[in-house]
């Protein structure tokens, strides 16, 4: 199994069996699965949830023009929540390696410690980064906090790096040489231009005072969504600050001062949007919570 | 004693390296403390873990607590007897609460009058039952840097637990952990051997395990790890780059314990060691095997499994790291394009701190406080290599290398330095600017190192210090305690006779108007927290507390200096007179303690004992001069020492506080001479003395006469 679609068609199918609701990627710029309100904000409170998707993420600073064999400004995770976190849930995640064709008799598998921490959404998690023989192909973390709040029950989040996984199991030199479609396009056909195009803008041509405009503006939008209620619409507007920020610290525009200001400031709305998430979520009476749960509608 | 054998396992999802250890030990301190307390000690205690469990062994259990007898005490005589000596409501209520008959009541005395009392006995109880109240809490209190919780709301402990097996004499000691029960069912490593099974004791659980290849002791994975690195790093045609903290990280990450040895392509060897050496190391936990100093093209490392049957986990782990030396020689032609003179042109975009400015502003600093250090200390030819080393110390904070591998930096400085052509004494100073960055490093090679690495630092404190920045209790942000201990061990270890102040007062002009602190307020600051590093180093060394301020309290004019004045306190202490120089001077700094300073007139000088202290004084006061100027601080302090007779008959035979103003006065003059005099090498009154042990000294003395 050595193709990018191949990988998600497999790994869909394998969470998708296991009752995962199958979702599609966040229709807007984020840096990580994680950001997905699919994810960061449900798994705020009671209501159990589980969910697949691949998410495209993007790491402006990590552009290199489409010359450096493993890093993009763009990349593909596989997420997947498992909430409450099942007792066999590493399990769960061994077997869904299995699905991609790797034999643990013959491999190495090792979990290593690798804590997660996202200061722009209050949020932390103690886990592991799994390696496979020595290459690391998934993120695994069980979340403790998210926008600043305690999170009971607690999720697991499994994130696939596809394309290290692809480059890993076809044993590729370059990220752009990975199959796509098995035997056909590959990585570089599909993704190239888009990794030229987007490093310069981010390096080069983003305009620093439009991109500071646009921060200023999403987040007064974000008060004025959260004054009305309204809060996966403000959690939206918090996003396009993240991502703002992100170009921003790219492009260098951004001192040590100010980023520590920056960050102040995304995470004041997602912590906002997380408290108001979780309280629409009780007026509603926690409509996935199985009947008769206490709190349940 | 008894013979019962208690094996406990608790299985989990993987638990950090460095945490698993301290867990399992700390696992079986708190067990062994908790079973001593209940009088159930047992005489041997084992633990062992891996990444998914931890381990305790313990021999020698006994059955259970023996019987013991207690006695309760109930009401005064005087409530519980009647008149007739006969039991009241009192005493029957007692007996029966007690459960004895009120026939077996007797009286005992206490504090506050003869009481009734009951003898009761306590039956011990057995051990199952107290291992099986106490083990749970002994797990889930364990002391964690960080815990975390898992599923809907079980935790908190360090990671999700599966399985405890807890077996007293082959018996289940039987109770609840985060919703698991204890038993006897354990299993082999996660994925390779899950399928569950049975044990009956340590022994059978240590056979069945060893079968599936699980070692859980550590020393035995870590010896055994080492054994096979040597022989494959032989087969490599070569032999093991040392490194221990590696290993022991290395063992700690698996239980299966395996070796990968691997290769890379010779291309790669185009790139220093050091950037070989840390790729592997800091990516992938690999030692890399050399020959004749040399590196070789392979590598080690572990794996958790016993075999490698398809060469998989070769296979992918070569790939990693070739693709990682990739990215290396990448970093490498991308930052040799430029020299390092060219790349330090670029640090004026580099903040070393917001108020204090950027790295080209510190490195304008630095060229000038390293040369003012080398004029300092006499070092005249020194001067340019130290301006050059100085110009070009951080530059490598903007290379691509150290962007990658931040542990490199100054080391990868001095790489580049050395590619440059640059003289050997500038190279260095860039490679070991760090250095010593832990307790047992060595200090930077040579003059022109220990003179940038000075000013380097010295840079920083002054600077941080300027903000007001004092670091306080575990906060340490800009880790000043660390440039301070630097600063004291390159001064101590290369015997620099630099005078810190006058350094640091440099710095602080070198700032102009950034600081906000005065430069006095800032040397304030700084003297005493360069002074608590000095404690602590000293004392490290085996020097005496009271060694130590004696020395400090007599000022300080540079590091080896305080460190001659400490060792000869530390040798001179125990020499017969010195402790009898201590009480004196004591005993001086008492009486002169209000007086304003008076002139002695030797005229006035009228008891033997006391024209005798002036002369002694006097001669004691040019040799220990003299001594001291030779920084023959020894001799010193053996001559005050030799000084305890003049200063016992001036006690014994003078009275200081004469009815006389102007006798009173001259006393009081000699004494201050006198105190002078002692003070020279160390503030003497800052010394510990024993009493007990001056007297059995004293004794000793005598009777040898």
């Amino acid at each position: 199994m050595n193709s990018l679609q191949q990988m998600i068609l497999a790994l869909s199918a394998f969470w998708a069996e296991r009752g995962c609701v199958l979702q599609q990627p966040y229709d807007l710029e984020v840096g990580a699965g994680t950001m997905h309100p699919d994810t960061f904000l449900r798994v705020l409170g009671p209501e159990p949830w589980s969910v697949a998707y691949v998410q495209p993420s993007r790491r402006p600073a990590d552009a290199r023009y489409g010359e450096n064999p493993f890093r993009l400004g763009k990349h593909y995770q596989l997420q997947v929540i498992l909430k409450p976190s099942p007792a066999d849930v590493q399990e769960q995640y061994v077997r869904s390696l299995e699905a991609l064709g790797i034999d643990l008799k013959q491999h190495d598998l090792r979990f290593e410690e690798d804590n997660w921490e996202a200061p722009t959404l209050g949020a932390w998690g103690l886990g592991w980064q799994v390696m496979l023989d020595g290459m690391e192909i998934t993120q695994f973390t069980y979340f403790q906090q998210a926008g600043g709040l305690e999170l009971d029950p607690i999720s697991a989040e499994i994130t696939y790096g596809l394309e290290r996984l692809t480059m890993f199991l076809g044993r590729s030199r370059s990220v752009y040489d990975i199959a796509w479609v098995p035997g056909g396009v590959d990585y570089g056909q599909v993704r190239h231009q888009d990794e030229v195009e987007f490093s310069r803008y981010y390096f080069e041509v983003a305009d620093v005072e439009f991109l500071q405009s646009q921060f200023d503006g999403y987040e007064a939008e974000a008060e004025r969504c959260l004054e009305a209620e309204l809060v996966l619409p403000a959690y939206e507007c918090a996003l396009h600050c993240s991502h703002l920020f992100n170009v921003l610290d790219a492009r260098g525009a951004v001192s040590v001062t100010g980023r520590v200001a920056l960050i102040a400031r995304v995470r004041r709305l997602a912590v906002a949007c997380a408290r108001d998430y979780l309280a629409s979520r009780e007026r509603l009476g926690f409509p996935l919570l199985p009947a008769g749960e206490p709190g349940a509608a | 004693m008894g013979d019962r054998e208690l094996l406990l396992e608790v299985r989990s999802e993987e638990i950090p390296a460095q945490m698993a250890g301290r867990g399992a030990a700390e696992l079986g301190s708190r067990l062994f403390e908790q079973l001593m307390a209940l009088g159930l000690t047992p005489s041997e205690v084992e633990t062992g873990f891996t990444p998914r469990r931890l381990l305790v062994i313990m021999r020698g259990l006994p059955e259970g607590q023996p019987d013991r007898s207690e006695q309760l005490v109930g009401p005064p005589v005087s409530a519980g007897l009647d008149e007739d000596g006969r039991p009241t409501r009192a005493a029957e209520g007692f007996a029966l609460k007690a459960g004895v008959s009120t026939d077996d009541l007797e009286r005992v005395e206490t504090p506050r009058g003869e009481y009734l009392a009951a003898q009761r006995t306590v039956e011990g109880r057995p051990s199952a039952e107290l291992l099986a109240d106490i083990l749970p809490d002994t797990i889930r209190q364990l002391s964690w840097p960080k815990t975390m919780r898992w599923g809907a709301g079980l935790g908190p402990w360090v990671r999700p637990v599966h399985g405890v097996v807890a077996l007293l004499g082959g018996e289940v000691v039987p109770f609840e952990l985060f919703g698991i029960r204890s038993g006897r069912t354990t299993r082999g490593h996660a994925w390779q051997a899950p399928r569950p099974f049975e044990v009956r004791d340590a022994a059978d659980y240590r056979r069945k395990l060893a079968r599936r290849g699980v070692v859980v002791g550590f020393e035995r994975r870590r010896e055994r790890l080492e054994k096979e690195f040597r022989a494959q790093a032989e087969e490599l045609g070569g032999s093991l780059v040392e490194d221990a903290e590696l290993l022991d990280r290395l063992a700690a990450v698996c239980e299966v314990p395996g070796v990968v040895r691997g290769r890379f392509g010779k291309r790669f060897l185009e790139l220093p060691r050091e950037v070989l050496r840390s790729s592997l190391r800091d990516h992938q936990s690999a030692f890399p095997v050399e020959r004749n100093g040399k590196l070789l093209p392979g590598f080690l490392t572990v794996m958790d499994r016993a075999d490698d049957p398809a060469g998989r986990v070769r296979a992918g782990n070569e790939w990693v790291v070739e693709a990682r030396l990739a990215d290396a020689r990448f970093f490498w032609a991308e930052d040799r394009k430029s020299s390092l003179a060219e790349h330090a042109r670029r640090l004026d975009r580099l903040t070393f701190h917001v108020q204090l400015g950027s790295y080209a502003d510190k490195t304008a600093r630095l060229e000038k406080l390293a040369v003012e250090i080398c004029e300092q200390l006499g070092w005249k030819r020194e001067r340019t290599a130290a301006r050059r080393a100085a110009a070009l110390l951080k530059a490598d904070l903007v290379t691509e290398m150290v962007k990658e591998f931040t542990s490199l930096q100054g080391v990868m400085g001095g790489v580049y330095a050395r590619a440059d052509g640059l003289p050997a004494a500038v190279w260095k100073a860039i490679y070991d600017q760090y250095l010593p960055a832990a307790a047992d490093d060595a200090v930077p090679r040579g003059r022109v190192g220990a003179a940038t690495a000075l000013a380097d630092r010295l840079d920083t404190l002054v600077g941080i210090f300027g903000l007001g920045l004092v670091p306080s209790g575990s906060k340490d942000p800009f880790g000043l305690r660390r440039a301070a201990q630097g600063v004291v061990r390159i001064a101590l270890e290369a015997k620099l006779e630099l005078d810190l102040d006058l350094v640091a007062a440099r710095a602080v002009r070198l700032y102009g108007d950034r600081l906000e602190r005065s430069g006095e307020e800032i040397l304030a600051a700084l003297r005493p927290f360069l002074h608590d590093r000095i404690r602590h180093l000293l004392a490290l060394d085996g020097y005496a507390y009271d060694e130590i301020e004696a020395a400090l309290a007599a000022g300080v004019e540079h590091l080896p200096d305080l460190e001659a004045r400490v060792d000869a306190l530390h040798r001179v202490r125990d020499r017969p007179g010195f402790l009898a120089v201590v009480l004196a001077a004591k005993r001086i700094a008492n009486i002169v303690k209000d007086a304003p300073e008076h002139r002695l007139d030797e005229g006035l000088l009228k008891e033997p004992a006391e024209r005798r202290l002036a002369a002694d004084g006097s001669e004691l006061r040019t040799r220990t001069k003299q001594a001291a100027e030779a920084g023959d601080y020894r001799t010193c302090l053996r001559l005050i020492a030799d000084f305890s007779d003049s200063l016992e008959a001036f006690f014994t035979e003078v009275l200081v506080m004469d009815e006389n103003r102007e006798l009173r006065h001259n006393r009081l003059a000699l004494l201050q001479s006198i105190q002078r005099t002692l003070s020279r090498t160390a503030r003497l009154t800052e010394m510990v003395v024993d009493k007990a042990e001056y007297r059995r000294r004293q004794r000793e003395g005598n009777d040898q006469e």
